[in-house]
């Protein structure tokens, strides 16, 4: 994907799981993984085997691409720390569909 | 992700802030801790809510930590006490700055205080000491520990962390173990130079430390309470050494109050 394209209006979850999938594709990059499958179960933590460093880059990446409305710090912030570990690509999904849903109306 | 260049180490930078336009802010800088830890630990818990009651946060993953660039030597305490001033100083943080030290990094930002007193401006210690010949000696079992156990029988050790602490912490614990194969860390740190009771006292701004009611670092409290001039302590009940990640509202509520009762009488 093309991080310079920029986001359409109204995204949904379809068009976001697919920028996430890519994000996160390049965060495991660095690790030299690729050719994982993505989805909206998989787990950043169970699944992908992610570290809470990654997600600060996956917070970079989330910002980059849809301005400070999607702000994964403040999302993270909000839930107790099992929450966290349990955190799924689906919840993410959702959350981005929501923060630019209601910053649209806003 | 920025990359900052503090004097010859390339460290990763994470800043966060108010957004009004309105500033200077006061500055509150967070130092994470030893081995398994990263900026990340303050980006997910504290950090937003520092932000959002108008500081501007700086965080910095250690030298081997996190993003940071990991030369193979230089991990003394020294050596982070000159990466954190070399840093501010490249990023032209105006004023005084609060320093918030989990656990090492506590121990950082005190020997960054008692190094640089006039830049200090108060001092939060979550589950952490100052350099002390005790923390010297303390850190050198634990780092022992870390080299035998899990350096040189990687697939045992990783084994009964699994079975007993579950995944997620094995993943970190083997992180740890390349952080110690990979550099002098585990050397450096119980060898660091240690403070004297004369340096320690001599830190006279306000300290609050933060501990887990069920950490053994509460037994520092009477000597904390004996030797610094202006010290509060808040012990947390139900929590241990993670306090920071298990209780992130209460904390940044703590660091919060420490920064305003400091703007108040300035």
């Amino acid at each position: 994907m093309n991080p310079t394209q920029p986001a359409p209006a109204q995204p949904t979850a379809d068009t976001v799981l697919a920028d996430i999938a890519g994000m996160v594709r390049t965060v495991l990059a660095e690790y030299g993984d690729d050719d994982v499958v993505i989805g909206m179960s998989t787990g950043f933590n169970r699944d992908l085997e992610l570290e809470s460093i990654d997600l600060v880059t996956l917070a970079g990446l989330l910002e980059e691409r849809y301005g400070r409305r999607v702000n994964l710090a403040e999302f993270l912030a909000g839930m107790e720390f099992d929450e966290i570990i349990e955190l799924t690509v689906g919840r993410l999904v959702e959350y981005v569909v929501w923060s630019l849903k209601t910053t649209q109306a806003g | 992700m920025a990359i900052v260049d503090a004097g010859g180490i390339r460290l990763h930078v994470q800043r966060t802030g108010p957004t009004d336009g309105h500033g200077p802010h006061p500055t509150v800088v967070l130092v994470h801790g030893l081995l398994t830890d990263s900026l990340a630990s303050y980006y997910f818990t504290v950090a937003p809510g520092l932000a959002a009651a108008g500081l501007d946060v700086v965080m910095y993953d250690l030298r081997g930590h996190g993003r940071s660039e990991r030369p193979p030597h230089g991990y003394t305490l020294d050596d982070n006490i000159d990466d954190l001033a070399a840093l501010l100083d490249r990023l032209d943080v105006p004023g005084p700055v609060h320093l918030v030290g989990n656990s090492y990094g506590g121990t950082i930002a005190f020997g960054y205080a008692a190094r640089h007193p006039g830049r200090v401006a108060g001092l939060t210690l979550i589950e952490s000491e100052p350099a002390t010949p005790a923390w010297a000696a303390k850190l050198g079992r634990i780092l022992h520990r870390v080299v035998t156990e899990l350096a040189h029988n990687e697939a045992d050790a990783l084994a009964w962390v699994t079975a007993r602490h579950g995944r997620n912490t094995a993943r970190l614990a083997k992180g740890a173990a390349r952080l110690v194969r990979e550099t002098t860390l585990g050397r450096d740190i119980p060898a660091s130079r240690v403070l004297t009771e004369a340096q320690i006292t001599a830190v006279r701004c306000p300290v609050l430390g933060l501990y887990g009611g069920d950490s053994d670092m509460v037994d520092l409290l009477p000597a904390h309470r004996r030797l610094l001039p202006d010290f509060r302590a808040v012990v947390l009940p139900g929590h241990e050494h993670s306090v920071l990640v298990e209780a992130p509202g209460t904390v940044g509520e703590h660091i919060l109050d420490l920064v305003h009762a400091g703007a108040g009488v300035r």
